[in-house]
């Protein structure tokens, strides 16, 4: 099915020169820490935390409803740092999520209410599945799928997990997504 | 191309008479046909560990029992152990100590210590009294099981009894068998030494001694078994002591029934497949060898090859009995001009026709390829020094081509809608959206460059009830330019689709 159109209004939405769409109802702390490459769609509810450290995400990225983004932490002897977060293009994370990720590559899928715990690395092409929760560190490698019974299956090559062309699949819905998320044209 | 985490509306049927998506399917260019996922050969291309990120050549793979040798798995929650580093008071060595003078402890020096920890359940390697270790990797100690012994020499046993075996087959053979052939072995032809092919199969170098295994004590059936314990009747059984089947499958040599015997698990490697089409041996995909690629070295997927089709949103309400429509949005992916014809599925008889020629055409592959085999299988075991099955291939087995089970449940009104759809040009997406005046027909809505949505009416079948789903099935003939050879050739195809078009409304 052809994903259907999207419609927002102009007040909900602001959409910068870069091609930004990103809703007003959003917490955007520390904005100066953020850098959203370009036809980049941050959902209303969305938090990202820049206040805590760095979040640059790629081009073509989708922030879902509700859902954070939030650097990690270290724990030292001495107390905590936070370090910034990577997100690569075309990367969609679903609603409710929480992401704490170290970083993110490009072409992931990553579910609704998915948690993705501090310091994970998520690679190129990997799928989290809706409601998956990755315990800290975790290594999710390219063509992946983190299941939500918290196992890891797949493997380039393998077709019943991750789709063989993630890439091209991945920077089609992103383009899709995009492309179908208009401002109202009555409401003008 | 739709939302690829949901089912999908649009499937095709691959030759065998599965359906699935299109991102499912592959596109084979000599044969011309769709292969899915049971119409591949799946072949390991490369191991590779999926913590670390590291390639593990295949014979190394082997030998390490295809676990990474880095990298360990929580035994309770089957989750990947960090090593955390702690700092941790070390007593000076004792005779140091006696010689600078005793009980002073300001001396005792802070080292970094490791030890392994699950993020996931907090499970700890302290937990089971493995000691800390002074680097992160490579020095844990391996969980050796009390058995070991007994493992390897029953192992080293039968692959005696083997090796004793084969020679035994092959003095046979050798005596029997006259020399006839002009070329005595296939070494000769192909160049391989046969010290090499020995090599290559994990063989000793010379065969000058007989192979003779070694005894070993059988083992021993008893009657006499250990009481149970008096306490296991009067005592509450504490089950968050207990493992369970998960964790003891996890440590198959020993079983452990208590928790405070789980030892860290290697972590099992992961492959990088490539696939093969069945028919023709050709590859279809072929991944990179680094594990951190995403890129392939040879990409057959249907979607570069088979125009894309996309059920566009469907407002009408569909009744059992009357007339509607449907609009779809094609696609073509591939760099040639494409005519397509859309007409009514192949009828029973033609389904069965179709599957007859497939039949057809694999039996006189395979004929030719078990011919070939024989061949290689003579020369094989003229040769000294090896057994029928090393060398020949595998005969390859082809899914058993089936009638789609899935019907389509209209009819559709035009008997064949014909437009062609243009080449693919990437900078079009650049390009101003100017509907350019032409002759079209009636039933193309909407064009832009290679893409094009047109109106399929169909009239859904009588019988059907409310909340039935209507499947608009057609086949959809295109034309393809194979660039396979040096002239590119023009090929018409058909590939058959069907659509779950939306449920019959309620009256
Ligand atoms: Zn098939
Ligand atoms: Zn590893
Ligand atoms: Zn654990
Ligand atoms: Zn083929």
């Amino acid at each position: 099915m052809e994903i259907a159109d999207t419609y927002y209004s102009k007040d909900e939405y602001v959409e910068t020169a870069s091609g930004n769409k990103v809703s007003r109802q959003t917490v955007l702390c520390g904005s100066q820490n953020i850098v959203l490459n370009g036809k980049v769609v941050v959902q209303t509810g969305a938090i990202i935390r820049g206040d805590l450290a760095n979040v640059r995400t790629g081009r073509y990225c989708v922030i879902s409803k509700n859902a954070v983004i939030r650097p990690p932490y270290k724990q030292f002897s001495k107390g905590i740092a936070f370090f910034p977060m990577h997100i690569g293009d075309h990367v969609f994370i679903g609603e409710g999520a929480v992401v704490s990720a170290s970083s993110i590559g490009s072409f992931v899928y990553i579910g609704k209410n998915a948690i993705i715990g501090r310091r994970c690395a998520l690679k190129d092409c990997c799928i989290i599945e809706d409601g998956a929760v990755l315990p800290p560190e975790t290594t999710v490698a390219s063509y992946m799928r983190y299941t939500a019974k918290g196992t890891i299956e797949g493997g380039q090559g393998n077709p019943n997990f991750v789709p063989a062309a993630m890439q091209d699949q991945m920077v089609e819905y992103t383009k899709s997504f995009y492309e179908h998320f208009l401002r109202n044209p009555q409401a003008g | 191309m739709a939302n690829f985490m949901q089912n999908s509306v649009v499937n095709y049927a691959c030759t065998c008479g599965l359906l699935n998506p299109i991102t499912k399917l592959f596109f084979c260019r000599h044969c011309l046909k769709l292969r899915c996922g049971f119409c591949v050969c799946h072949e390991v291309d490369s191991h590779f560990c999926s913590n670390c990120l590291e390639n593990i050549p295949s014979s190394e793979a082997k030998h390490k029992k295809n676990c990474c040798t880095n990298c360990f798995n929580c035994p309770c929650c089957q989750h990947t152990l960090s090593a955390r580093a702690t700092m941790v008071v070390v007593p000076k060595k004792t005779d140091e100590t006696t010689k600078e003078g005793e009980g002073d402890s300001a001396k005792a020096v802070t080292r970094k210590m490791y030890y392994l920890s699950c993020l996931g359940c907090r499970w700890t390697s302290r937990d089971v009294g493995i000691p800390d270790q002074t680097v992160a990797t490579g020095a844990w100690p391996e969980n050796e099981c009390s058995y070991q012994t007994r493992f390897n020499a029953l192992l080293e046993y039968y692959q005696a009894v083997v090796l004793q075996d084969k020679q035994e087959k092959q003095e046979y053979i050798r005596r029997k068998t006259p020399k006839t052939h002009k070329f005595p072995s296939l070494t000769d032809r192909t160049g391989l030494t046969v010290s090499m092919i020995r090599r290559q199969i994990g063989w000793p170098d010379k065969n000058t001694q007989k192979a003779k295994p070694v005894n070993i004590s059988p083992s021993l059936a008893t009657d006499e078994l250990d009481e149970l314990p008096a306490d296991i009747f009067t005592q509450p059984i504490n089950l968050r002591n207990v493992t369970n089947i998960k964790q003891r499958h996890g440590q198959p040599s020993d079983q452990p029934f208590n928790v405070n015997k789980l030892y860290p698990q290697r972590r099992i490697l992961w492959i990088k497949r490539s696939l093969r089409c069945r028919q023709c041996e050709h590859n279809v995909i072929k991944p990179e060898y680094h594990p951190t690629s995403v890129k392939y070295r040879i990409q057959l997927f249907a979607n570069y090859h088979v125009p894309d089709v996309l059920l566009v949103q469907n407002e009408q309400i569909l009744r059992a009995g009357q007339s509607s429509y449907i609009v779809l949005k094609l696609t073509n992916p591939t760099l040639h001009d494409v005519s397509i014809t859309i007409k009514e599925l192949p009828t029973l008889a033609e389904e069965l026709q179709m599957i007859e020629e497939f039949k057809l055409a694999c039996k006189i592959k395979e004929n030719t390829a078990t011919s070939a085999a024989a061949e290689s299988l003579k020369s094989i075991t003229s040769s000294p020094s090896l057994t029928s099955t090393t060398l020949s291939r595998q005969a390859s087995l082809i899914e058993e081509p089936r009638l789609v089970e899935q019907k389509s449940n209209v009819k559709l009104h035009e008997n064949e809608l014909k437009f062609v759809l243009n080449q693919r040009d990437d900078s079009s997406e650049f390009d101003e959206d100017v509907q350019t005046p032409r002759e079209e027909p009636e039933f193309i809505i909407w064009r832009k460059s290679n893409r094009a949505s047109i109106r399929l009416n169909f009239t859904t079948d009588e019988s059907l009830q409310a909340g039935d789903m209507v499947k608009v099935g057609f086949t959809m003939e295109y034309t393809y330019v194979n660039t396979v050879s040096n002239t590119p050739t023009t090929h018409t195809l058909s590939a058959r689709v069907f659509i779950d078009a939306g449920k019959i409304a309620d009256e």
